[in-house]
This record gives C-alpha cells, structure tokens and sequence, in this order.
C-alpha cells in the first residue's frame, strides 16, 4: 500500500469517526463504563490481595532452643534455619533478651523478674522465623523442628490456613467478576460496534462494487475502532485512577493512627498507573479493532 | 470481453432467473441488454460483478473466468471495469470529488494523478463546478453523472450501465445516452442493462434480449444505418 493511500484511509477513519459521531460517543460510552466496572473490581482485587498477604506476613513461627546449648550453638542453628527453603528472616532472641522483653511488657511488676537473670532464667532462646510463602508454613515447621537443638515451633497454622483459605476465595471470587466483566463488555461493545457498521453497510457495499479489497475498507474502521477504544481507554485510566487517589486519601482520614498499616497494605497510584494505563490501552485497543473486524465480517462478504 | 457458455442460475429458492444463456460481446461494442422486469437482467449483472455466481456454466468477464474466481480476486474483477448503477450507489458522506477519487484509490494511483483524472472525467459530464457538493444536494441527472464519472475514473474498458434512464427525467435521458454512445467511441466497451424498449430501439446499436431467463434474441445495428439515433 502507498504510504499516501494509508495516511487517506487513516484521515477518512478519523473522518468517518467525526461524521459519526452519535455512534462514535456511544461506543465510546459503553466502553467506559465497562472499563470503569473492569478497572474498580480489578483494583478491589488487588488490594485485597495485598491485605492478605501482609495478614500472612504478620505471622511469624518461633523456635525454642534447648536451653543446656551454648552462644555458638544457638548462632550455628541460626544458620541451619536460615538454610532451610523458604525462610525469609530467623531474628535470634536471646535467654536475657526473652527476659529483658517480658520484664519490659510488665510495668510495674518488672522487678520480679530481676531475680530470674543469669542462670535462674527459665526462659528459652529462640528464634522467630519469617516465611516467604504462608502455604509452606507446615513443611517448614516440619523442617525447623529436625534441626537439632530445636525443642518445640510455635506456629498459629490454623490462623494462616485460614487466612490462605479466604485470600484464595477473594482471589477467585474478584477475578472470576474482572473475567465476567470483560467478556460482557466485549459482547456489549462488539454489539454496539455492530450498530455502527450496520448503519453504515450501504457503504461498505458501495466499496465492494467499486473494487476496494477488504483490507481496504477495513482500515478506516479499523483506525476509527482503535481510535474510540484508545480514548476510551485513557479517559478511564484518568477516572480510575483518580477515583482511587481519592479514595486512598478518604481511607487514610478513617483510618487515622493506622496510617503505616494503610501505607503497607494498599497499593499506591504511583505504582498502579502504569498497569492501569498499559491495561486500560490494550483492553480499549484489542477490543475496539477486533469489535470492528468481527462486526464486519457479514458486509465484506459479497 | 464477456462470455456467457451454458449459463444457469437457480437461486435457494428454486426461482429459475437464467437458463442456457449463451451471449459474447467483444472489445469496443455498444450493446443493449433488454428485457422487461423479472426477465433475468438483474441477474445477468450479478454474475458479470460475481455478486452472485452462475449454477452452472462458464462465465468470462475481461479475462476473469469466473467459474472458480479466487475471493481475493474479486476486487480485481469489479477494477476491470465500471458500472453505473440504476440506484446510483454514491456514498453520501463524500462529496462528488470523493465519490469519483475512491474508484481510483482502491487501485492504489498516486495522489497527483487522481487530482488530474478526477477534474478530467468531472468536466466530461458537465460537473466540475459540482466538485464540493454532496451527493444529497444534487437532482438525479446529477447524481447520475457522478455515478458515470466514478465509473470512468479509473479508464475501465467495459462500462456497464443498469437502468440508466431510469431514476431522470427524459432529456437528461438523452443526454446520458448521448455520454454513453461519446465513451463508446473512444474504444469502450458499454453495455446498457434496460427495460425501455423504446429507449433501446433509438440507436443503431446491439440489442440482446431476455425473457424469462433466456437470450431470445440478438440484433446487431444495421450496417447502413448511420452510427447515431434512429429517426
């Protein structure tokens, strides 16, 4: 194709696009307003998410140290801790430590426990572990307590079970509606594309009699297509994203004196907009030509 | 140029539109296809544009043998020639200039070479100061002229005319005619689709007649009467 043939078919889409504009802006509606449904449930999703992962994270397993082991064993079953798969951070509390914390919970009636230092401490050293992924909790506990001059691992599993339980339910449940949501707004914005090129299907045969190819008449729908979809898909980045800041910064009033747990649990726009952009783009791209094309098929076909 | 062999077509329906139609007509004549409504005429044009294709038989149109034409080569088959339809078909979002350039810019022409073909055929049918217009703006004879300037626009060697008279008034009747017969004479082939069998009988031409689906009837032009219109 001549590069002057290809800047007329993609003036005439930008063209057809104004002269049809009523299609064009409904299009261009309905794309929205199912971008806007996909983008808010998938954003819901994410934060979701990333609550429960913090949830999981918060958990943390200890083990308790045969208490007859020296300073060097206690740092040498650091280190075979540490060895173990799926071990993020073993942080060592010594006997004195242990000792120091507990007093130190105890306000007023610390001085009782002065006379548990040194040999008299009953308390054991420990080690309290981090893991990478909740779902291992079990085999790591497994493997932790093989390590030899480990006595007992203290783990709440079933509180973590429970947390993977739900996190897998709202993982589920909220893809399983981005996914809904985006098959129904193909059927809708193939549909509404479908008006458009019915309005216009004289035309299109008009073309066929003349001799244009079907790339040929494609190509300005195509461009009008991708046009309404691109748009559509950048005014919904703004909408969505905005609508989030502002809600971020509603959360953060409500949730005063928690604003470090806010901060590490959900996502910033600063982080989102790109993937909400890039996702937003593509979604508005793919569907606006593909739409178009599929719409078409039954015109060309004479 | 055309070639009909053993032509039939029957449609879903089982209606028997063309039956046994045998016809050639050659580089550079002026031929009438008659017939009155329902005779098959309409049909006979589907098949030459391969808007419908033939039951059986052997079609052959500027070198196409449309027996197993190709999809894609379709476009290339419709290039090769031009036709004017009896409903015009001009696409009404696009001014005359638009409607005429489009024929030429499906097959690809440069830009500057558009702009002088397009002047060209617009002034040949009297509307170059109509350019701008809109299809809707203009009278029928109008239109008519721009579906005839659109379908020279790209220099076919057949022009193919439905029903050309048929949506103007009678002088502009005349006129179109008289345009046909001046394209004719430059070595274009034309073949007139028409019911009027007045209209038909006014030249010294061909006239092929249909009836019921078959050629009933095929006069060439008297040799000693002179090119022009009779009486």
């Amino acid at each position: 194709m001549r590069w002057s043939s290809f800047v007329y078919l993609f003036g005439q889409g930008l063209r057809s696009m104004f002269a049809n504009r009523v299609m064009a802006l409904a299009s261009l509606g309905v794309l929205i307003v199912c971008m806007l449904i996909t983008g808010f449930t998938g954003l819901l999703t994410v934060n979701v998410n990333s609550l429960m992962d913090w949830l999981g994270s918060q958990n943390e397993m200890v083990a308790m140290l045969d208490r007859s082991l020296s300073e060097e064993d206690y740092q040498s079953i650091g280190k075979q801790i540490l060895g173990i798969a799926g071990v993020e951070e073993a942080e060592y509390i010594s006997k004195a430590d242990a000792l120091n914390q507990m007093s130190g919970e105890m306000g007023e009636y610390a001085e009782l426990f002065s006379e548990l230092e040194g040999e008299e401490n009953p308390l054991y050293a420990q080690y309290n572990i981090r893991i990478t992924d909740p779902a291992q909790t079990a085999q790591i506990i497994e493997q932790v307590e093989g390590v030899q001059g480990v006595e007992i691992v203290h783990s709440p599993e079933s509180l973590i079970r429970t947390f993977l339980n739900v996190q897998r339910w709202v993982q589920f449940i909220s893809w399983g509606l981005v996914i809904v949501l985006g098959v129904v707004s193909s059927v809708v914005i193939s549909n509404t594309i479908r008006l458009t090129v019915f309005a216009r299907r004289r035309e299109i045969n008009i073309m066929k009699f003349v001799g244009a190819t079907n790339g040929f008449i494609r190509m300005p729908f195509f461009v009008e297509g991708m046009t309404v979809g691109l748009l559509a898909g950048l005014i919904s980045t703004g909408i969505v994203l905005g609508g989030y800041h502002i809600i971020l910064q509603k959360a953060m009033l409500y949730f005063q004196g928690w604003e470090d747990v806010v901060q590490q649990v959900v996502l910033p726009v600063s982080e989102l907009w790109p993937w909400v952009l890039a996702g937003f783009s593509v979604f508005g791209l793919v569907l606006g030509s593909i739409g178009t094309m599929a719409s078409m098929r039954k015109y060309l076909d004479v | 140029m055309i070639r009909f062999e053993h032509v039939y077509k029957t449609y879903p329906e089982g209606n028997e539109a063309l039956q046994d139609v045998n016809l050639h007509i050659d580089k550079g004549e002026f031929v009438f296809v008659l017939g009155h409504s329902g005779a098959g005429k309409s049909t006979f044009l589907k098949l030459i544009l391969h808007e419908e294709a033939a039951t059986s038989g052997k079609i052959i149109v500027n070198g196409f043998d449309l027996t197993n034409i190709k999809k894609k080569r379709i476009p290339y088959l419709r290039r090769s020639m031009g036709v004017v339809f009896q409903d015009f078909r001009l696409i009404p979002s696009m001014t005359v200039y638009e409607n005429v350039a489009f024929a030429m810019r499906v097959t690809n022409v440069k830009e500057s070479e558009i702009v002088k073909r397009v002047k060209y055929v617009l002034s040949l049918v009297g509307l170059s100061h109509k350019k701008d217009s809109y299809p809707t703006s203009l009278s029928g004879g109008e239109q008519q002229r721009v579906a005839l300037a659109r379908a020279l626009a790209h220099s076919p060697k057949l022009i193919i005319a439905d029903e050309p008279t048929g949506n103007i008034d009678p002088e502009m009747s005349i006129e179109m005619m008289e345009l046909l017969t001046a394209i004719n004479s430059v070595g274009t082939t034309v073949v007139v689709v028409t019911h009027e069998h007045d209209l038909a009988h006014q030249f010294n031409k061909r006239i092929i007649t249909i009836d019921h689906g078959t050629v009933v009837g095929d006069d060439h032009p008297c040799k000693f009467a002179k090119g022009g219109r009779r009486g």
